[in-house]
């Protein structure tokens, strides 16, 4: 027992493990960031294109290809994904992997964001579309003034969620041989470092928890912040 | 100032509406009554194309809001199909006005208030007309002020719709119409989803702007405020208009049996 502090006080005080640890923390934190990012604009574009009325002749096509995508993204594994775009689409000497994993991730969180998006819009009372265009508000501006921003408050939490599985689900990236945190767990637990999985896979998991914990704080901030309205 | 042409409406393969006309002059309040189911909300619901009737015009101020109907205008029926499709173009291009704009002059007030839940009252009442760049912020806050004062809730002006009573919502449901400075109101059921207690409150205001000389058109079941203020009763059964007239010979000496049963039914 007394071998495993020492190793977790090794993986702290030496520099090289430390380094090592720091920069898979920093490869995580960038491809989740960048994902989010990538993955709440398009699922949000998603889900307004697949929201359009269906009289609407100029969207069928962009309708349609909505749907593919997000059957097809929803339908099968990440991994996959994430090999198709490593080793087919972005098979490209020099090619950098970060930019190849925040695509794979963005593109897989937009289509179950898309379906959280979709689900929040539609959970507005349509009486609240129906009094902004009596008013001769146009349907975009009834969209972005009064639907919109009641559906964000009634998605945060499922967004929140899906956040949260995005940055969790980011660890395969040591599939494709990216160093991110938990690749550098198993590095650090490699027969020719600590030789040992133990400690340094318990400090990856507690940074993914911290990274977690505090995602969810903030949301829970947020989330209080825009039910100011609701107040009775 | 409206008038609809022969409508019909369809939802799926239920006939809602089988071919209601009806003319709604400046000044008038045409109180529409009937059964449930016959069509009245619909009927309303067109005017203002929050439901695009499948046949027949609707036009407001001499604007036509729907496509021309070809069964309304023989006198382009004759010679060959595109003939006949370009003079309709024509005549609609002639005398088209865009949704949004005629709905800036038609109010509407909903059973269920409809109050932007995102919104406090103020912004409630201002959204529309500073939206649609027709008043300054000023301009259209101190409209509101004036009629949150009138209807004295001036008080709840910061307030989340969240927080007013039912009476209270629909009363500034009201007056966001009123910001917009309409020609023509139409109320589709607006004392349907009250309190019995809060009802009075709703029905005072409405009083109060038919005495103005607000055009109205009034989808209700109150049947006091029927014969109080309308000037016209509107009559409609299975998607048609069946009788109509003054409240005094129409509550008075109901002709139509099916209206006789009705009325017996809710007086």
């Amino acid at each position: 027992m007394t071998k495993f502090f020492d190793n977790i006080i090794e993986i702290f005080t030496n520099t090289k493990y430390l380094f090592e640890m720091l920069n898979g923390l920093k490869m995580t934190f960038i491809i989740s960031v960048g994902a989010a990012v990538l993955g709440l604009l398009l699922g949000t574009l998603v889900a307004i294109i697949t929201l359009s009325r269906s009289e609407n002749k100029l969207m069928m096509i962009p309708r349609a290809i909505c749907k593919v995508y997000v059957t097809i993204i929803r339908g099968t594994p990440m991994a996959l994904q994430l090999f198709i775009m490593a080793f087919v689409v972005f098979a490209i000497r020099g090619f950098p992997q970060i930019v190849t994993a925040i695509i794979a991730f963005g593109i897989n969180s937009g289509a179950y964001v898309a379906e959280n998006i979709r689900a929040g819009i539609l959970s507005v009372d349509i009486g609240q579309t129906e009094a902004g265009l009596s008013l001769g508000l146009s349907r975009g501006t009834t969209m972005m003034k009064i639907v919109i921003p009641q559906a964000i408050k009634n998605v945060i939490p499922a967004i929140g969620n899906e956040l949260i599985a995005l940055i969790k689900e980011t660890s395969i990236v040591s599939m494709i041989g990216m160093k991110d945190l938990n690749m550098a767990a198993q590095v650090i637990g490699g027969g020719n470092n600590l030789a040992t999985y133990f400690a340094p896979m318990l400090v990856a998991a507690l940074f993914y928890l911290a990274i977690v914990y505090t995602l969810t704080f903030a949301i829970k901030r947020i989330e209080k912040r825009l039910r100011a309205s609701d107040k009775r | 100032m409206i008038s609809v042409k022969n409508i019909y409406k369809n939802f799926g393969d239920i006939s809602v509406l089988k071919g209601v006309s009806c003319d709604i002059k400046k000044g008038e309040n045409v109180v529409v009554i009937g059964p449930s189911g016959s069509g009245k909300s619909t009927f309303l619901r067109c005017m203002n194309l929050l439901e695009t009737p499948d046949a027949g015009e609707i036009w407001l101020e001499g604007k036509l809001l729907t496509k021309p109907d070809p069964a309304l205008h023989p006198e382009f029926s004759a010679g060959p199909k595109s003939a006949v499709k370009a003079a309709l173009r024509e005549y609609q291009d002639k005398h088209y006005i865009k949704t949004e704009l005629a709905r800036q002059k038609m109010g509407m007030v909903f059973q269920h208030f409809n109050l932007f839940n995102n919104l406090t009252v103020m912004q409630n009442l201002t959204l529309a007309p500073t939206q649609l760049k027709l008043k300054t912020p000023q301009e259209a806050e101190a409209k509101a002020v004036e009629l949150l004062n009138r209807i004295g809730l001036y008080d709840k002006r910061d307030e989340y719709p969240s927080r007013l009573s039912g009476g209270q919502k629909q009363r500034i449901a009201i007056i966001r119409s009123l910001c917009m400075e309409p020609d023509v109101m139409l109320f589709d059921e607006p004392t349907s989803a009250l309190d019995p207690e809060m009802v009075g409150e709703v029905l005072f205001l409405m009083k109060e702007l038919a005495r103005e000389g607000m055009t109205m058109v009034v989808v209700t079941h109150e049947m006091g405020f029927a014969r109080e203020v309308g000037s016209r009763i509107v009559f409609m059964d299975d998607g048609r208009i069946t009788e109509e007239g003054k409240p005094e010979e129409f509550f008075g000496n109901p002709q139509n049996p099916r209206l006789r049963d009705f009325l017996s039914k809710v007086l």
